[in-house]
């Protein structure tokens, strides 16, 4: 545990995504340790988030604090299972140092990085949990954490791409190595873009992540609308 | 105040211990003052105990996501000056918190309006927020010199709290205790949200014919 925690703190402060491991293809921390940290730290911040269904005073559902433990690490995990093959084929066009395996590894490392910030705010939504009975409040503020959790991933992968990505040394004219110069940020826009769609329609088949109060504890919820609309139904019913 | 001594900003350790007393004893004393409006010695007592419990609670919720948030910004290495940083600041607040005190007493013998005596109060938390400021920005600013990403770091920090600590006041109220009602530690509707009362009234202003 103590060598797992060390590992994540490694994570953090990007010891194992260094610019010269980077450039040569090499990500020096196991799949299977990012893996552990991963579903760890999301089943983490899944019992907080899972609070709520257990606190509130009609429909209280231990169940549904269960499935949020498990659901939360499933989702960022279900996310880059389908986005990675798309991920690995826009970044291998970029010219890519990195090959499968390690885009791979790159990805998990930043979604590590985003479940560790989750994880962090998890003391900061039990404290809302056990003071909130206001149910569009509790899901407004789950879903400023994980866009804040989500923005953190970003920057560190950010960090990171300028490292992978091959500028060619003889590039024919300035244009060329300007573009080869933007080829990190255009890739990250790419990638930031289809794994935050798919994560938020993600997120929406796998709900109800919180529980509504006035439902009964159910795995998962019919199909219907999506997830844009129910947010913004959500802030309406601040109001209310 | 000053930044000296065990409390210098590059000082080699972080006196805990220390900031911890000062927070608990000048924020007892503010609370104890507050709580006073009504001459009720338990509301005072409860008072007393729940502005240090205020201070160290919000910076226990928030601080694992401090340290999460300078790890991510790969300024794990400057954390204990953060810490200190931080934990200064909390000190800073409490005693001028308890500096201000005689200033509640003032308004407190002038008037026994309930509502004055809220706004007052609130008033005085602004004026000690800022004050926590200047020395959490004193302890800052070598390390922003270092490195400018210490400035998103602080900016990280006070908003979370300040987004903590308003529902912790909420959760933890009564300070002053209302004329009518007998001296509580906690309030009967516990259960409620500041943000979502201040929205719904905000809703209501606007909506009102």
């Amino acid at each position: 545990m103590r060598k797992l925690l060390k590992n994540i703190d490694g994570l953090l402060r990007g010891s194992f995504t260094q610019p010269a491991d980077l450039a040569s293809g090499r990500i020096a921390v196991p799949v299977a340790t990012l893996l552990i940290a991963a579903v760890l730290l999301g089943a983490g911040y899944g019992v907080f988030m899972g609070l709520y269904a257990v606190l509130r005073p009609e429909n209280a559902s231990w169940l549904q604090l269960l499935a949020t433990t498990a659901k939360v690490p499933l989702l960022f995990l279900l996310t880059l299972a389908v986005t990675f093959p798309s991920l690995y084929v826009f970044s291998a066009l970029a010219n890519s140092r990195l090959h499968a395996a390690e885009t791979l590894q790159l990805l998990l490392v930043a979604v590590t990085v985003n479940l560790a910030i989750l994880a962090s705010f998890g003391p900061v939504t039990g404290f809302f949990m056990l003071s909130t009975e206001s149910y569009p409040f509790i899901k407004l503020l789950n879903v400023a954490f994980f866009a804040i959790a989500g923005f953190c991933g970003i920057a560190f992968l950010r960090r990171t791409l300028n490292g992978v990505f091959a500028i060619d040394a003889d590039a024919a004219d300035d244009k060329a190595a300007r573009r080869a110069q933007r080829r990190p940020r255009n890739v990250l826009r790419v990638w930031t873009l289809i794994y935050a769609a798919v994560g938020a329609q993600m997120g929406w088949i796998l709900r109800p992540f919180i529980g509504s109060p006035d439902r009964a504890f159910e795995l998962f919820r019919e199909r219907e609308s999506n997830v844009f609309v129910a947010i913004l139904v959500s802030f309406v019913g601040l109001f209310r | 105040m000053r930044a000296e001594g065990a409390y210098a900003v590059r000082g080699e350790t972080v006196p805990w211990m220390r900031l911890a007393a000062i927070v608990a004893l000048a924020g007892f004393a503010f609370g104890a003052v507050m709580g006073s409006s009504t001459l009720r010695p338990m509301q005072s007592v409860y008072s007393g105990l729940k502005v240090p419990l205020l201070l160290a609670g919000s910076t226990a919720v928030c601080i694992a996501n401090f340290y999460a948030v300078n790890s991510a910004l790969g300024l794990r290495d400057d954390f204990a000056a953060a810490c200190r940083g931080v934990l200064a600041a909390q000190a800073t607040v409490a005693v001028s918190l308890a500096s201000l005190a005689p200033l509640t007493v003032l308004v407190y013998v002038s008037s026994d309006n309930y509502r004055l005596a809220v706004v007052s109060n609130g008033v005085l938390f602004a004026i000690a927020t800022g004050a926590g400021q200047v020395t959490l920005r004193r302890h800052y600013r070598p390390l922003i010199v270092a490195d400018p990403r210490h400035r998103l770091a602080m900016l990280a920090w006070v908003t979370l709290y300040v987004f903590v600590a308003i529902q912790a006041a909420w959760v933890l109220r009564p300070f002053i205790g209302a004329p009518g009602l007998p001296p509580r530690f906690l309030r009967e509707d516990l259960w409620s949200n500041a943000y979502v009362v201040v929205a719904r009234t905000v809703w209501e202003l606007l909506t009102r014919r």
